[in-house]
């Protein structure tokens, strides 16, 4: 299994009130799944991938990711593990708002030590893969939503991650760029059959998916295969 | 690490070519103007310094001066002295000087003050108190019954506008009552008033040593000092040290090492008040770019986080900052140096007046070096501290 999770959970302290995000949830996900999870808003979906994105700490609970136990890891060492294993797209896009669209997306590769020729043609490619080569040389404030969700997932893709994370990438954009945005997500999982975890709370989604984890009130209601 | 430097590098850049204009402008003209501020009361200071040196060598002391021995009052056989003195290798001229307090009165107006006895055509190749004649003639090497006063010995009739006791504003021609502390008492005719805007110089007086010898009554072979000064080319250590080896007795000191006491404490002083100045500045610089900065981190805190969330180090993005407040301050010192040396510019043709002489701001090419070391430092510490505190926070806290 390529994510193992076990009585994974997540408390916050908010002033004298302890709030329940994930109650000791159990799973795993192979090599090549593509994960919906989903649930009503405040079910823990968000903190879910958060925890396996390695965005932020488990209070208790196991995590192995490729084999690597994720509790001894420094955050040295995890900022590392996202850098070359991960790849995330974020409901607002979080692009860096003063480089270019290309720049965005060939930046992890520069920071992997790569060449910054190499490193452009290759997000340039990658680019035209996902239709926004066209747009390169723009600033994401000169681009709409749609394209640059186009950008936040190429530059996920740029480091061939063995996982991708997306946090409800559809949730600003309107319904013909959310189909065009996970069409773009399936090719990607059936041509380089990428690990996908992507949070939804469309039920529409779901048709993508090849497995759904629901949560409610911090706990798995439902774990199934499409 | 390389690799670090270069994505930091790429980052800072970006930063700067698309972030905002106004606060890159603003930080640049801050250090630009707090890089001034370092120098340019330094560079008065060191002026002024310098402005005494030079007067100090010009009109009292020349580059080398020979006093009396321990226990001595006086340089005895001063004639045979000062003819060996010449002949050293280095020597230019050496010119005896022989002092003797006297009370000087003009009308109700009296100051007492040491009237010093020279060797006018000797005096004129050791100091440059001959080309400071405001009023008259220099002394001539015969003249008798003639003296020459200082500026501040002559003074002003409106007392109010002498600093010291003065003859109330004596006059080229004017006759004066000069009374020795030899107990002689004699008229002179006012020959000359010199002004060198050295206070110590313009108050003392000068009769040839002819004129001397008929106040003494004898032929005085005594100094009281002598002033040597060295060639082109040979400074005043050299001069001291060949002096030394051709066994001339009495204490031998450099202009440099005759300045004691009291100005030294002077200039202990103004090394404290530039050191002061210095402190404020660079306090200044600190907290202004520390806000800047941290103004700059918390509204890039929530891109901070983005590129901590994909995978860039902190240290990449804390660098990053660090980069752009080198350049901000290596771009700002640049504009600085300029403004120095413009401001320089225009005050060496326009020099600021002082009552001591006009004074040209002057910069060592190390202060320079040492401010803009100094200065870039604390700017990147200043830039350093912001960038690390927002960089430390939590990724999805600061993404919020």
């Amino acid at each position: 299994m390529l994510i193992e999770a076990q009585g994974l959970t997540k408390t916050y302290k908010m002033g004298a009130v302890e709030v329940n995000a994930l109650r000791g949830v159990d799973f795993s996900i192979g090599k090549g799944e593509f994960v919906g999870v989903t649930g009503s808003s405040g079910s823990g979906k968000s903190t879910l991938l958060h925890l396996v994105g390695l965005l932020d700490d488990a209070t208790s609970g196991s995590l192995e990711i490729g084999g690597t136990d994720i509790s001894g890891l420094s955050d040295h060492e995890k900022t590392e593990f996202r850098l070359r294993r991960f790849g995330y797209v974020f409901q607002d896009y979080a692009l860096v708002s003063e480089l270019n669209a290309v720049e965005n997306v060939y930046l992890p590769s520069l920071a992997r030590n790569e060449d910054k020729d190499t490193a452009e043609e290759s997000a340039l490619k990658i680019m035209n893969t996902v239709g926004i080569g066209e747009r390169a040389d723009h600033l994401p404030s000169e681009l709409s939503g749609g394209e640059q969700q186009r950008v936040a997932i190429a530059r996920a893709l740029i480091n061939s991650p063995e996982i991708m994370f997306a946090d409800e990438p559809c949730a600003n954009l309107d319904s013909v760029n959310s189909k065009n945005v996970l069409d773009l997500f399936r090719k990607v999982n059936e041509e380089s059959g990428q690990t996908i975890l992507m949070v939804s709370h469309e039920e529409w989604h779901a048709e993508y998916f090849e497995r759904i984890i629901r949560l409610h009130d911090g706990e798995i209601a439902e774990d199934k295969y499409l | 690490m390389l690799n670090d430097l270069k994505v930091s590098a790429f980052l800072a850049v970006r930063a700067i070519k698309r972030g905002g204009r106004a606060g890159f402008v603003l930080n640049i003209l801050i250090i630009a103007m707090v890089f001034m501020n370092m120098i340019l009361l330094s560079s008065i200071i060191s002026g002024s310094v310098n402005l005494f040196y030079e007067q100090t060598i010009d009109y009292e002391t020349s580059d080398v001066i020979v006093k009396p021995g321990e226990d001595k009052r006086v340089i005895s056989s001063a004639d045979e002295l000062v003819n060996k003195i010449n002949g050293i290798p280095g020597v230019r001229r050496a010119s005896p000087h022989y002092s003797l307090g006297a009370t000087l009165s003009n009308e109700d107006k009296s100051i007492s003050i040491p009237v010093t006895a020279i060797k006018p055509r000797d005096e004129t190749e050791v100091t440059k108190v001959s080309e400071t004649v405001v009023q008259g003639n220099y002394l001539g090497s015969g003249d008798l019954d003639e003296i020459i006063i200082g500026f501040q010995v002559a003074g002003n009739e409106d007392e109010r506008k002498d600093f010291f006791d003065s003859l109330g504003g004596a006059e080229v021609g004017d006759t004066i009552e000069v009374a020795f502390a030899n107990g002689v008492i004699k008229d002179y005719r006012i020959k000359g008033i010199f002004q060198t805007k050295s206070w110590t110089v313009d108050l003392t007086a000068f009769v040839s040593w002819d004129e001397m010898n008929s106040v003494l009554g004898y032929d005085n072979s005594e100094a009281s000092e002598i002033l040597v000064k060295s060639m082109k080319g040979h400074s005043p250590e050299e001069v001291k040290y060949s002096m030394l080896t051709f066994n001339v007795p009495d204490k031998i000191q450099t202009w440099e090492e005759s300045m004691t006491g009291i100005i030294e404490d002077s200039l202990e002083t103004f090394d404290i008040i530039n050191n002061i100045s210095l402190f404020v500045s660079l306090v200044i610089a600190i907290v202004v770019i520390f806000i800047v900065m941290m103004i700059k981190a918390i509204n890039n805190k929530k891109q901070i986080a983005i590129l901590k969330a994909i995978g860039i180090h902190k240290n990449i993005i804390v660098n990053s900052y660090v980069i752009q407040v080198l350049l901000i301050s290596l771009i700002g010192i640049i504009l600085g140096l300029i403004g120095i040396e413009a401001i320089i510019a225009y005050f060496t043709a326009h020099p600021m007046e002082f009552p001591d002489g006009n004074v040209t701001p002057y910069v060592e090419t190390a202060v320079l070096i040492e401010n803009a070391v100094m200065l870039t430092a604390v700017s990147c510490i200043a830039g350093y501290i912001p960038a690390r505190r927002i960089a430390g926070e939590n990724i999805l806290e600061a993404m919020r």
